[in-house]
């Protein structure tokens, strides 16, 4: 069975397939297309699971790369098309297929009359490809190249409804936001590359990047600037503030893409990306520093913006932002497990929250909270499996979300006994974040769920294409989590899945934190949450003169911290309730805070900045600088030249022709006449005259020489 | 076809669209609709040969002359008829063909006032003897006179079938490529004398390289930089190509951006490298500099741009900036990245000044602000057009753009002839603002794109019957849009047949 992984390329290949059969035939088929796309992805998703199951049940294996030589580029190098298969692809391409096979199904319901449904189905296909395509890739150049085209369909679908300007102002941004992270990305990935020169044949393939880092091959410039540059391409893809503002926008998408956009594809790229690269990124504290403190500051202030939305799909939006967060702040904490488990576990709830968000706005024909309310009753199915998502989402004991944050909150305790500041900064930010989480999500199903029903056309359940998905979802919102938890200590879990040839049970970062907690020197464990990670096991996080192991080890329970997580979940939950148990208030208290507020309802003025001073200046003044500098500067002075030869030939003709050389000519002719009365004196015919001139001048022009010399 | 042995089959493709340019001629005015089919008719049979060429080539030699003809011409002055080409040739060769042919099919239906397809279709043929002859000679003076022989059509189609201010700008366009030419001329006369060898000869004076002082090489390069940077162009040269791209009829733009910039870089690269390496390597870290001015620059005039044509236009110089940086790399991967984007951009940007011109036969207008968006609703199939052949402009991977630029950048990370060490920083930095280009790339088009594309159609247009792509289009497009993705899909169509080549290019530069 193991021959499974080696058709990792047609999962990758039959969404490609579908999108190409959609657009060349979609439109007369009875199911405009639809049923391609659904039958492909239901193919992928079967050798997904397959492959998952593989990798898993034997985990850690050994990583499967097929590559064939697919264009030289130069110099001897070469780049390769390939596939690189280990539990890491495995865990993506599980998450990416089911989601996006979930989303084609529900899509087939959802977008029913709409315009270009065809099409839809179509740009479907290749956003999932360009995402899978990015997740097997065995070399930076084929992850950016599906990086790019994830971009691409992102713009094409955010976009869907192109008549309307909003729209696509926000496919513009969404592109260019990310776009510009791509500079960090395309430079980073030149500088890793490069650092392989003299290597490889392959500069880009990430199994020997990763080795070469390991092996100390690669100078710390190349490290620290190559990772910090494409963490700069994350940060964009990723949701990470600053460049988090295009996502809340992308919103203007159809709400099936939203769904796709924030559990699955596009925003988890950059994610995956640096736990790809985590080898390279584990070389550096510096680099793991600055990505702890970015993942810190999105995942606390990401959340807040969510706390006065009234738009459903933004209050998802910022939660996205925030969860995110915790991801790439759990990278920079040295959890790189934990990282991908709660980009797994978030990648189904995520998509089940949007999911049912459109369940709803389909329902209601809104997408503001305060136009839904007392809709469990009209809606029972979208209502609970709503509620699943939303404890998953909030962290609540027993669902995946739980296990999964907590294994992010473990990962900067570990961190932080290893004598790490951002351990303790990702671990008490992260705690209290997730009461703001708590908080925003209770406001919400509060508000969508209970109380009266304040729409204006009556809301009805879903059908099956729609409400299917969700149960499917809800079911793996709760059970994605029991794959590492305390109560399922023994191998294989998840992290012995994402464990690889150099990231195994020895593998340790290079360098040590100034004054571990621990009191036995050389001994660095997890504090431990409640599903913290674990010493005693031998994959503790343990290692010789006080290096940190990379994969932590089983989670055990913590009870202190369970009951810390505890009262945190029901404090906001209570006060949610106090607020929105009755039914929408007069004045929403989110709104009054004050100067609090006014930052959040601007975004604390991201945007608007983004566009009055990098925007605005760019299109409108510089453009118009340069223009100027062109037309008038540059060209002046080719124009002046151009004047200049005019004039010295016009001068040359009037002074030089006309009156030099043809005046000299006219004057010869006067001048041979008027020489010629003077000069025929002298040829008068003397002997001696003559003689005498003749020895004047030899004797001048002696002396001349003379003189000369 | 043996390609060791059958030299004639270059000259005749090389010659054939002459001939039958003096054929048009012979041909009576009046028979227009006759003549438009004879352009046809010559180009497709020069194409054919072209193709056959291209099949019978021998990739496992690609780094070598193949279809040679060398015999003496100029005795006097030791200048020989001496053809040829490599794997460096055979892409440039080859685009020429094809964009002429396209260019004369979609004569057959687009010609715009006066008319007379006649004259149109000599001058294009005999454009097309010069373009594609500059890419096969191996003599500097032939090389000369081909790169010289390009002008006067160009001139006399921009000044006759151009726009409004067509005197201004085909006289601009003249006299500014002339000019440089003229440095590039006395600088060939200097690099004759230098090696003193009596001959002309690229390859043997590419072989005998470096010669002469630093100072030499140095007065040397900038004559044959001058020549050739106002032609790609390269900033600041660049204030003749927007005039006369604007003002050009729609074959003209397409085979000045499709072809003729093209014999800028390549002059670069067959020319003024090899034979001038340490020159080269001196100019080096100031060409890098001057490209990437050009890319952000170019990025920058496209935003104001107000006229779609003048924004392709602008496009051209920071696409071309590109092509210059992989040329500032002075490494195999720079060489190959900027022949690349020479064909890429040919495509491309050629592809682009088909659909502004279709545009403008069918709104009488190219001002943004006056289409005022719409054109997917209008015309859907040609606002898919647009949207794709932008999107490739761009530089999106899959599609041509991304591999010429992505490579460059590459290239240039760590550039060759000793420059990583003295100018690392400095190409660091070049990388750096070229991708910003892309950024800023992105932007331009974006807006483009959003401004004549999407939304509603204006009211004015509302009930104009705009006819969608038509069959005529149809034909002389479609090769280039599967061009565009074939070479996004499959970059070894253009890599691998360079690759030799250009290893052997660069061993002249001992690097």
């Amino acid at each position: 069975m193991d021959a499974l992984l080696e058709y990792a390329w047609v999962v990758v290949a039959l969404p490609l397939l579908s999108a190409v059969l959609i657009t060349a035939v979609g439109k007369q088929l009875p199911g405009k297309g639809s049923e391609i796309g659904i039958a492909a992805l239901g193919i992928s998703w079967l050798l997904a699971i397959g492959i998952a199951w593989e990798t898993f049940v034997n985990s850690p294996i050994e990583p499967l790369e097929r590559a064939v030589d697919w264009s030289p580029l130069g110099g001897g190098f070469v780049f390769e098309l390939g596939i690189l298969v280990d539990g890491l692809t495995a865990v993506m391409l599980l998450l990416v297929t089911t989601v996006s096979f979930m989303v084609h199904i529900y899509s087939r319901e959802y977008m029913k009359g709409e315009p270009r449904y065809t099409y839809f189905f179509a740009m479907l296909g290749l956003f999932t490809f360009s995402m899978l395509l990015l997740v097997v890739a065995n070399n930076l150049l084929q992850a950016v190249i599906g990086w790019e085209l994830v971009g691409l369909c992102s713009y094409l679908l955010i976009g869907f409804y192109w008549e309307g300007k909003s729209n696509q102002d926000a496919a513009n941004k969404a592109f260019l936001t990310t776009k510009f992270g791509d500079v960090g990305l395309i430079v980073g990935v030149i500088v890793l590359s490069a650092g392989m020169f003299g290597l490889t044949d392959t500069p880009f393939n990430i199994i020997e990047i990763n080795e070469a880092a390991f092996a100390g091959q690669l100078s710390t410039t190349t490290i620290v600037l190559g990772m910090l540059l494409i963490f700069l391409g994350c940060i964009s893809k990723s949701g990470q503030m600053p460049l988090h503002v295009w996502l809340p926008d992308a919103m203007a998408g159809p709400t099936p893409v939203s769904a796709l956009i924030h559990a699955a594809t596009m925003v988890t790229a950059g994610i995956f990306l640096l736990a790809r690269l985590f080898p390279v990124v584990a070389q550096s504290q510096a680099v793991m520093a600055t990505i702890a403190i970015v993942g810190v500051i999105t995942l606390f202030f990401g959340g807040l913006l969510a706390l006065v939305q009234d738009d459903l799909k933004k209050i998802l939006a910022y939660s996205t932002i925030s969860q995110l967060g915790y991801m790439v702040a759990a990278i920079g904490v040295g959890g790189y497990a934990a990282s991908i488990f709660h980009l797994f576990t978030h990648g189904f709830f995520k998509a089940l929250l949007f999911l049912g968000a459109g369940s709803l706005i389909h329902a209601v024909h809104s997408n503001n909270i305060s136009d839904m309310g007392g809709m469990a009753r009209a809606m029972p199915h979208t209502f609970w499996t709503f509620i699943v998502g939303s404890l998953a989402l909030a962290g609540f004991p027993l669902t995946a979300g739980f296990f999964s944050k907590e294994e992010v909150l473990a990962a900067g305790d570990i961190w932080a006994g290893a004598g790490f500041f951002t351990g303790s900064l990702v671990f008490w930010v992260g705690l209290a974040a997730s009461f703001v989480t708590t908080f925003y999500m209770a406001r919400a199903v509060f508000l969508i769920f209970a109380g009266e029903s304040r729409s204006h056309h009556p809301p009805h359940e879903s059908g099956k294409l729609m409400v299917g998905p969700l149960m499917l979802l809800a079911v793996l919102s709760i059970a994605s989590g029991y794959l590492l938890t305390p109560m399922s200590p023994e191998a294989p879990n998840f992290e012995t899945w994402l464990a690889t040839p150099i990231l195994d049970e020895e593998a340790t970062f290079p360098f040590t934190g100034d004054g571990a907690t621990e009191a036995s020197p050389g001994t660095v464990t997890g504090d431990g949450v409640l599903a913290g990670a674990a010493s005693p096991a031998p994959l503790a996080a343990a290692g010789e003169d006080g290096a940190v192991s990379i994969l932590h080890g089983v989670p055990y329970w913590n009870l202190t911290k369970l009951a810390m997580v505890l009262v945190l979940f029901f404090s906001a939950l209570f006060l949610a309730w106090r607020f929105y148990g009755k039914g929408l208030p007069e004045r929403d208290p989110t709104l009054q805070m004050g100067g609090f507020s006014r930052a959040l309802v601007n975004k604390y003025g991201f945007d608007d900045a983004g566009y009055r001073y990098i925007v605005v200046p760019v299109r409108d003044k510089l453009s118009a600088a340069a223009t100027y500098s062109s037309n008038v500067l540059i060209d002046g002075v080719v124009a002046g030249v151009g004047r200049a030869t005019k004039h010295a030939a016009v001068a040359t003709y009037r002074v030089v022709d006309q009156q030099v050389i043809d005046g000299g000519i006219h004057g010869a002719a006067f001048s041979a006449a008027w020489w010629s009365e003077k000069l025929k004196r002298i040829q008068s015919g003397d002997v001696q005259k003559y003689a005498g001139v003749l020895v004047a001048g030899t004797i001048l022009l002696v002396l001349a020489f003379a003189a000369a010399r | 076809m043996d390609p060791n042995t059958a030299g004639w089959a270059l000259v005749v493709a090389l010659f054939l669209p002459l001939v039958g340019a003096g054929a048009l001629t012979l041909m009576p005015s009046s028979m227009d609709r006759e003549i438009r089919r004879a352009g046809v008719a010559i180009t497709a049979v020069g194409f054919a040969l072209v193709v056959a060429i291209t099949a019978s080539f021998d990739y496992s030699r690609a780094g070598e002359l193949q279809f040679t003809t060398d015999v003496p011409w100029i005795t006097a002055i030791d200048a020989r008829f001496s053809l040829g080409m490599d794997g460096i040739s055979l892409p440039l060769f080859f685009l020429t063909s094809l964009l002429t042919l396209l260019c004369a099919i979609y004569t057959t239906k687009h010609l715009p006032s006066p008319g007379k397809p006649k004259a149109f279709l000599s001058l294009m043929l005999l454009l097309q003897t010069g373009m594609a002859g500059t890419f096969v000679a191996f003599d500097l003076i032939l090389f000369f006179i081909f790169f010289e022989l390009t002008l006067v059509p160009m001139f006399f189609m921009i000044g006759m079938w151009g726009g409004p201010r067509r005197d201004y700008a085909s006289v601009k366009f003249f006299l500014y490529t002339l000019f440089g030419s003229v440095f590039m001329l006395v600088a060939f006369l200097a690099i004759y004398f230098q090696a003193g060898a009596n001959t002309w000869s690229i390859m043997e004076l590419s072989t005998m390289a470096p010669f002469g002082s630093t100072t030499f090489q140095t007065w040397a390069f900038l004559g044959v930089f001058l020549g050739f940077a106002i032609k790609v162009p390269v900033w600041p040269f660049h204030t003749w190509l927007p005039d006369a791209h604007t003002e050009a009829p729609t074959v003209g733009s397409v085979l000045l951006a499709g072809v003729l910039l093209k014999m800028g870089t390549y002059g670069f690269i067959r020319i003024a490298l090899p034979i001038l390496p340490d020159g080269a390597a001196r100019f080096a870290p100031m060409i890098g500099v001057l490209a990437v001015i050009g890319i952000v620059y170019g990025a920058l005039c496209c935003l104001a741009q107000t006229d779609v044509k003048r924004l392709i236009a602008f496009s051209s110089v920071g696409h071309m900036g590109f092509v210059m940086l992989g040329i500032a790399a002075m490494n195999e991967a720079g060489i190959q990245a900027a022949l690349f984007g020479n064909i890429a951009h040919g495509i491309i940007t050629g592809m682009l000044f088909f659909l502004a011109g279709s545009m403008h036969e069918r709104y009488h207008t190219r001002e943004i602000a006056v289409i005022g968006g719409g054109m997917l609703k209008k015309m859907p199939v040609y606002g898919v057009l647009f949207t794709y052949v932008a999107i490739a402009s761009l530089g999106l991977p899959g599609l041509a753009g991304f591999w010429g630029e992505f490579a460059a950048m590459w290239a240039a990370i760590s550039p060759g002839l000793g420059l990583a060490d003295s100018y690392g920083g400095l190409y660091l930095g070049l990388v750096v603002f070229a991708a910003i280009g892309t950024v800023l790339t992105a932007g331009y088009f974006l807006w483009l794109i959003q401004r004549v594309n999407l939304g509603e159609p204006p009211e004015r247009w509302a009930d104009e019957p705009l006819a969608d792509v038509q069959a005529i289009e149809w034909v002389s497009w479609l090769p280039l849009l599967a061009l565009i993705l074939a070479l996004g899909i499959f970059p070894r169509l253009v890599f691998g047949v360079q690759d030799a080549a250009v290893t052997n290019l660069v061993g002249f530069l001992g690097g």
